[in-house]
């Protein structure tokens, strides 16, 4: 079992533009276990994907430490998939080598990697658009390819930092229904950042709240699935968690 | 981008008609100065004498070569710059130690490039192709790389990492990253370094060959055939011309439209 332990992390930025340190994250310590889903959620500023990025590997923690299944994580590596705010797909890649990047960089030959693409396509609808460029594709399309370029290579977790903020709001619904669909049939492990409240609790097991670099609450969500927006917006114990957690967002 | 493929095809003719009108009245105007002030051909040729230069030219097979062993020179030396500047630009652009060795040198012997090279490269390299090749080389190699660091530069940060948490490995990621996406600067450094390039060339055919469109200009001026050396002119601007508008033009535009980071408008 694969547990992702996050201990005492620390993160100093120097700004030249200021001319000072910024403390962007401030003893934060976490664990998430296999197949759970937790969502961060805190204003802007916070210190979220500084997070993200330092268990992404991208940044190196000023002072904490990081582990995957028990070993220090070191660098960015395949077995941590990310999800990009802006897609970040390979705008000279079709969606298909999109999708396909991650098999292929792992030495899978080409025809597995195309047919383990093209069913992860079909899995989200996108089977039709396979040979197309990204920059022909709506923005909630591109980001179903992003999502699915990262769930092909099999991480054992997925980061995403604020996937759905770029597109409109009935999209979203859709994405975060999709996510949902996703997370409830093959139970990946998903790191989730965002600052709308809603979609942290539609989404996740459990909400931290984090707020000027610290961790200030941990709000568990046990509302059952499959979850669909339909059921929820009405329901009672969805409102009242959502009113937890902005409550907790807003005071912290 | 189907329309306007298509209307290219429509607009080819008439642009290529509309460029070429103002030549051709000034051919025209040429010819009319020479017979109205009957101007002697060791000052200036006239039209049909230009022509027959031409023609002599290519009979005897003396312009061939000549224009042969310039190009062949252009493309040896450009070949050669990019096969160093690409490597060199990737390596600025992602080492920043490397950048910040490499860049005021560049930005220093990138004022050197082209002609003042010719001494030193005719002491290194004798007179001949190899001496011509460093001075094409030279005016290449700087452009390209500046806008290799430059076409990395503007690669966004999380392509790079998007590729790193794939699994791709530091070689990978040039390769399938840094490469793809600089490739446009690439290609409009090639463009601006051969215009360059090509005019240092005709200046050291001047000096360090025996061979070659501007040793053809030189020599001619040595007989006082004046309808040599406006031959040569013409096709010194010719050639590029077509280089350009033709071959380079188009590549870019193509590599934009295929690799871009943005769309072109
Ligand atoms: N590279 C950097 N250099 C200096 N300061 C930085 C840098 N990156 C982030 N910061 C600062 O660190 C703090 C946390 O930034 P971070 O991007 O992690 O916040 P966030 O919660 O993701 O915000 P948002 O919701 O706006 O995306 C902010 O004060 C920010 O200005
Ligand atoms: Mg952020």
């Amino acid at each position: 079992m694969k547990e992702l332990v996050v201990e005492n992390l620390s993160k100093v930025y120097f700004d030249p533009r200021l001319g000072e340190r910024v403390t962007a994250l401030d003893g934060v310590s976490l664990r998430i276990t296999p197949g759970e889903f937790v969502a961060v959620a805190g204003p802007s500023g916070c210190g979220k994907t500084t997070l993200l990025n330092l268990i992404a590997g991208f940044l190196e923690p000023t002072s904490g430490r990081i582990l995957l299944d028990g070993r220090e994580i070191d660098g960015p590596g395949p077995d941590r998939g990310v999800v990009f705010q802006s897609y970040a797909l390979f705008p000279w890649k079709t969606v298909l080598e999109n999708v396909a990047f991650g098999p292929r960089m792992r030495g899978l030959p080409r025809a597995e990697c195309e047919a383990r693409a093209r069913r992860w396509l079909e899995l989200v609808g996108l089977g039709h658009v396979a040979n197309r460029y990204p920059r022909e594709l709506s923005g909630g399309m591109q980001q179903r390819v992003g999502v699915v370029r990262a769930l092909a290579n099999e991480p054992e977790i997925l980061l995403m930092d604020e996937p759905f903020a770029a597109v409109d709001a009935q999209t979203r619904m859709t994405l975060q229904e999709e996510l949902a669909r996703i997370f409830e049939e093959r139970r990946p492990t998903i790191f989730f950042i965002t600052h709308d409240v809603n979609e942290a609790v539609f989404l996740a097991d459990r909400v931290l709240v984090l707020s000027k670099g610290r961790l200030r609450e941990e709000i568990p969500v046990p509302i059952p699935r499959p979850r669909r927006w339909a059921a929820l917006v009405e329901n009672d114990s969805f409102k009242a968690l959502v009113g937890r957690v902005l409550q907790a967002v807003r005071t912290a | 981008m189907r329309s306007a493929n298509r209307s290219d095809g429509r607009d080819g003719l008439p642009a290529f008609f509309w460029a070429a009108a103002p030549f051709v009245v000034l051919i025209l105007l040429w010819q009319l100065v020479v017979e109205l002030f009957d101007v002697s051909p060791l000052v200036f040729p006239s039209v049909p004498a230009v022509l027959r230069a031409g023609l002599d030219g290519l009979a005897d097979g003396s312009l061939a070569a000549h224009v042969g062993a310039s190009l062949l020179r252009v493309a040896t030396g450009t070949a050669l710059a990019v096969l160093v500047a690409v490597p060199l630009g990737m390596a600025m652009g992602t080492q920043r130690g490397i950048a910040a060795f490499f860049t005021p040198l560049l930005r220093f012997f990138s004022v050197l490039a082209g002609i003042a090279w010719i001494p030193i490269a005719t002491l290194w390299f004798g007179y001949g192709f190899g001496a011509i090749v460093f001075v094409i080389f030279n005016a290449v190699f700087f452009v390209v790389t500046y806008n290799t660091v430059l076409g990395v530069s503007t690669i966004p940060i999380e392509l790079r990492r998007a590729a790193a948490s794939l699994g791709a490995a530091r070689l990978a990621i040039v390769r399938e990253v840094l490469l793809p996406g600089a490739l446009p600067n690439i290609v409009t450094g090639i463009r601006t370094g051969l215009g360059f390039a090509w005019r240092g060339l005709i200046a050291a055919e001047m000096i360090a060959t025996s061979t070659g469109l501007g040793y053809m200009l030189f020599l001619a001026r040595d007989f006082y055939r004046t309808e040599v050396i406006v031959l040569g002119m013409i096709l010194v601007g010719a050639i590029w011309l077509a280089l350009d508008r033709l071959l380079l033009a188009p590549l870019e535009r193509r590599t934009i439209e295929r690799w871009g980071l943005v769309r072109p408008t």
